[in-house]
């Protein structure tokens, strides 16, 4: 597919020419300020406003208590499961505008993104209002759920109980529900892109040859997205892990995240280290894991 | 230069960064030409800028205050928002971008004076203190009046819907403790305010918690848990007013507010007694224009203009000159001014910084069980 | 068009029923919201929880609410110019990634995921401290002063930006590439002419990617910003603490509608099939 990587030596000034920009914004804007958070995960309170850093384990070993790791194990849940709804909802949109007709293609793609471009705190309380307990899903359910009972008394049947309105609110399927909400088009956006790419006649050949549709999905067009699935996956996941606004408005008593948890050491309980000692767990966690994953890649790389 | 040429033409790289650093000269520019007619703008008597960053709450200031002030003092008032009182302090932690006054609560008046981020107040600049009552012209939480002149002052309670209620909720039970209103209470995120009120419950007062009392109260949250619906922020008269919930822990302002809305809401402080909060205006060490920050506090605590603020906000006012000449609705509303002996039975809340990491930790515990 | 209108193709997935209906009912699930929001910004009522009469003073209010604008037009700027740039950062990133071999190429790959996985607050606070401690000045005139609010970013957009360039360069020919050197090109040209245009859809997916992240925006930009440049997502936060008037409902309207106006303007001058053609 592509060519072996070619070793920075040989072809220095285009690789100066390239690298030099991403690497000093990273190194300036970015590892500078993350190192002196990093350096206050070693430090406590000195006071209301000032951190000593004193080299301390502390907050290490009560960020690894086993209360902050069950809820961080939660949040992974939660997160994953959105990714998951996200693939599966996404990906037959991706395919839509793919093999869209292209006049409809930048439709489409605008289409999906649109709704983003609204404000997050918005577009989550309209979404609120519509869940509500007199929202207007419930009264639409409500009004199914009369008409139904309604037809029963015409068949002679006893009518359905009162209508209760469901908790679509508060509760752990809200903040699924919002999530999925605010991560679709991060999901759609990559996987659309690698789509494109794919060459088309693959499929008409495997078509040709007998297979079926699901089949030839599955083992054509699936392992050439993967890539983009990989990237999608990579982008949904990882948000979803650190939202905190979605949970924090829609999700009831027990919808903890650990990005909550982090946020109120930052806000109300004033205790800089440990939040930082928090959120440094979280990204040793995840550095590791995407690290593994690279160097995968590249060694696959290397070899073809 | 259009998005086709940036696309296609404008990749080299060189080219590219031509193009930008255009629209970045520009851009500044421009900007330099407006920032120019800014700069000459009038300079006072007292010699700052007729300008001043006024860090407040939303809707929390009269429907004209500023512009009255712009007519009447010439000084432009730029009023930005923050939603909380950690918001604050965490944004001013590092140091003051630019604020000339801010509104903290009573806690964080102590906390941030603690933390000398406050800047003394000249009372000089200040002659209508006098028309503050006199029981908030000396407070446990700002003694003498050093860093704070107070705006409002609260008091936490039940919001409730009187058509869904079995009988007036002047217990902290019905919140706390009894699945009555099962899955229709809603209680306050702040870990803070509900344990002192909880302490409330238990007969403590709210500042003399003990770490065994924490442990009592922590698990009275746990076994409640099931029963609350949500832990809001500060819009618990929204869920009441939607029909979220029944019964909610509020301030009486907000109730008040409320109120008007839709004349089926009611408010009760709990027999138990409850915690008083007083929102204070204060000059933050660092501000670019403290005389005019002087000088805005003193005209805040005027008698008229603080009868058109409270006109707006329908929050209690400390100002007794402002609230003699309010209507005698609002003076005699038992929500806005509950009665003396209950009064007598709130207190303050006092910052305590060993039991407030205490506190957090509890709570987060309760909300991961 | 070659294949007629009454038989669907066998590569034609998205004539098909169902595939069409689930693309509506997605559609549907992303717009009711906003279609609420809208119709709700016409609401007389000052708490907007109940319809109680039609009215356009909303969006008078919205309008004459000079902050309110002035907090729009910081937003979408910010957003212009991060995108911008972290499209450029971003594809350079990617390239450099996927084309070169060089010492702590892991470290490198790994730092640059860091944005993305670091939670919104820790960033937040992490550019506080650091525009403090570096004392970067709080009084310049517009926009020069929010290049901190640009900055900050910048740097959590460009790693997307990557990400998504990456995935698309990983079905590139490198043949390509040889054979246009191979014709005499140079160095540039075949990056400018070959290698451009193959990615071109990864940066318009990149570009709405960064646009979006960067408009809405909330905890990093709440940290950098300070008294004169506020941006709407921030200045909503502090407005719905009350409750949602239907002001803040008028004026996320008008905001969207703004934003497709400008990007209808940008697909005219760029060519509506540009956007999604296939090679």
């Amino acid at each position: 597919m592509t060519g072996p990587l070619q070793d920075w030596k040989g072809q220095r000034r285009p690789f100066a020419a390239i690298a030099s920009l991403p690497v000093f914004w990273l190194a300036l804007f970015f590892v500078a300020p993350m190192t002196i958070v990093w350096l206050y995960s070693f430090g406590q309170n000195a006071g209301p406003a000032d951190i000593d850093i004193s080299g301390t384990l502390d907050n290490y070993k009560r960020a690894t208590e086993w209360l902050y790791l069950s809820i961080f194990l939660k949040s992974l849940a939660v997160a994953a499961l959105t990714t998951l709804i996200c693939l599966i909802v996404g990906f037959p949109i991706a395919m839509a505008i793919t093999f869209a007709a292209p006049r409809w293609r930048p439709w489409l793609l605008l289409g999906i993104m649109l709704p983003f471009w609204t404000n997050l705190l918005i577009r989550t309380y309209a979404l609120m209002a519509l869940m509500g307990t007199n929202g207007y899903m419930n009264k639409g359910l409500g009004g199914l759920w009369e008409g139904a009972s309604w037809l029963r008394t015409l068949v002679g049947m006893q009518p359905l109980e009162a209508w209760t309105p469901v908790q679509l609110l508060y509760n752990n399927f809200a903040v699924v529900l919002g999530l999925v909400y605010v991560h679709l088009p991060f999901m759609v956006l990559p996987l659309y892109s690698a789509l494109d790419r794919m060459d088309k006649s693959l499929i008409e050949a495997s078509l040709d040859l007998g297979a079926g549709h699901f089949k030839t999905f599955m083992k054509i067009v699936v392992p050439l997205a993967a890539p983009g699935i990989v990237a999608g996956v990579m982008i949904t996941l990882i948000p979803a892990l650190g939202a905190y606004l979605t949970p924090d408005l829609m999700g009831g008593t027990e919808s903890q995240m650990i990005a909550n948890v982090i946020e109120r050491q930052f806000k109300r309980a004033n205790d800089w280290p440990f939040g930082a000692a928090l959120s440094f767990l979280l990204i040793y966690a995840m550095f590791i894991l995407i690290a593994l994953q690279s160097m995968r890649t590249n060694k696959s790389m290397e070899r073809g | 230069m259009d998005f086709k040429t940036f696309l296609h033409a404008g990749s080299n790289r060189r080219a590219m960064l031509k193009g930008m650093g255009v629209a970045a000269v520009g851009f500044s520019l421009t900007g330099a030409l407006a920032g120019c007619g800014e700069k000459d703008a009038a300079k006072l008597a007292n010699g700052e800028e007729a300008k001043l960053n006024f860090y407040n709450w939303d809707t929390y200031i009269g429907e004209t205050t500023l512009e009255d002030y712009m007519d009447k003092a010439g000084v432009d008032v730029n009023m930005t928002l923050f939603a909380s009182n950690d918001e604050l302090f965490a944004k001013l932690r590092a140091g003051n971008q630019g604020y000339d006054v801010i509104v903290p609560s009573n806690d964080f008046v102590e906390r941030m004076a603690a933390a000398d981020m406050l800047t003394e107040l000249d009372k000089a600049q200040i002659p209508n203190f006098k028309n503050v009552a006199p029981d908030y012209q000396d407070v446990p939480y700002d003694p003498a009046r050093k860093f704070s002149m107070p705006y409002t002052w609260l008091a936490l309670g039940i919001g409730y819907r009187k058509s869904k209620v079995k009988s007036v909720p002047d217990s902290w039970k019905v919140l706390f403790d009894s699945d009555e209103y099962k899955g229709r209470i809603a209680v306050l995120s702040e870990a803070g305010d509900m344990f002192r009120l909880y302490g409330k419950y238990i007969g403590k007062s709210v500042n003399g918690l003990t770490d065994a009392d924490l442990k009592t109260i922590e698990a009275m949250m746990i076994k409640q848990k099931p029963n609350i619906k949500s832990f809001h922020e500060d819009n618990g008269q929204d869920l009441l007013l939607k029909g979220e919930v029944d019964v909610v822990l509020e301030y009486n302002g907000d109730i008040a507010q409320a109120m008007v809305e839709d004349p089926d809401i009611g408010f009760v402080i709990p027999k138990e007694g409850s915690q008083l909060n007083s929102d204070n205006l204060c000059i933050p060490k660092g501000a670019p224009h403290p005389k005019n920050a002087h000088a805005f506090i003193n005209y805040l605590l005027d008698a008229e203009a603080g009868k058109k603020i409270t006109e707006t906000i329908l929050y209690p006012t400390p100002n007794d000159a402002a609230k003699a000449l309010m209507p005698a609705e609002y003076k005699n509303n038992a929500v806005i001014f509950p009665p003396a002996d209950i009064l007598a039975k709130c207190e303050y809340a006092k910052f305590n910084p060993e039991l407030q990491p205490k506190y957090e930790e509890a709570f987060t515990r309760v909300r991961a069980a | 068009m070659m294949f007629n209108r009454t038989a669907i193709a066998p590569l034609e997935y998205t004539r098909k029923l169902w595939m069409r209906s689930w693309v509506a009912l997605t559609l549907l699930f992303l717009y009711a919201p906003l279609i609420v929001l809208m119709i709700f910004s016409f609401n007389d009522s000052k708490r907007n929880v109940v319809w109680k009469g039609f009215t356009v003073k909303y969006y008078e209010k919205a309008l004459n609410n000079d902050s309110l604008v002035e907090a729009m037009v910081n937003s979408l700027t910010i957003a212009f110019l991060a995108t911008i740039v972290s499209l450029v950062i971003g594809a350079l990133a990617a390239v450099m990634l996927w084309r070169f071999r060089f010492p702590f190429k892991g470290l490198v790959e790994g730092t640059m995921s860091l944005p993305i996985i670091v939670p919104e607050i820790c960033l937040g606070v992490a550019f506080l401290i650091f525009f403090a401690k570096v004392d970067w000045p709080t009084d310049l005139p517009w926009p020069l002063n929010l290049s901190a609010i640009t900055i900050a970013h910048i740097t959590f957009c460009f790693p997307f930006v990557a990400m998504v360039v990456r995935a698309r360069l990983a079905s590139f020919n490198k043949e390509e590439e040889e054979a246009a050197k191979d014709l005499g090109a140079t160095e540039w040209q075949a990056f400018r002419d070959v290698l451009l245009p193959h990615i071109k859809p990864a940066l318009i997916a990149g570009a709405l990617l960064a646009f979006t992240l960067s408009l809405d925006d909330f905890v990093i930009t709440f940290f950098t910003s300070g008294p004169d440049t506020i941006t709407f997502p921030v200045k909503v936060y502090s407005m719905v603490r009350f409750s949602v008037t239907p002001e803040v409902n008028a004026a996320s309207t008008i905001l969207i509608l703004l934003t497709v106006i400008l990007t209808f303007i940008a697909l005219k001058l760029q060519g509506v099939k540009g956007i999604a053609e296939t090679h």
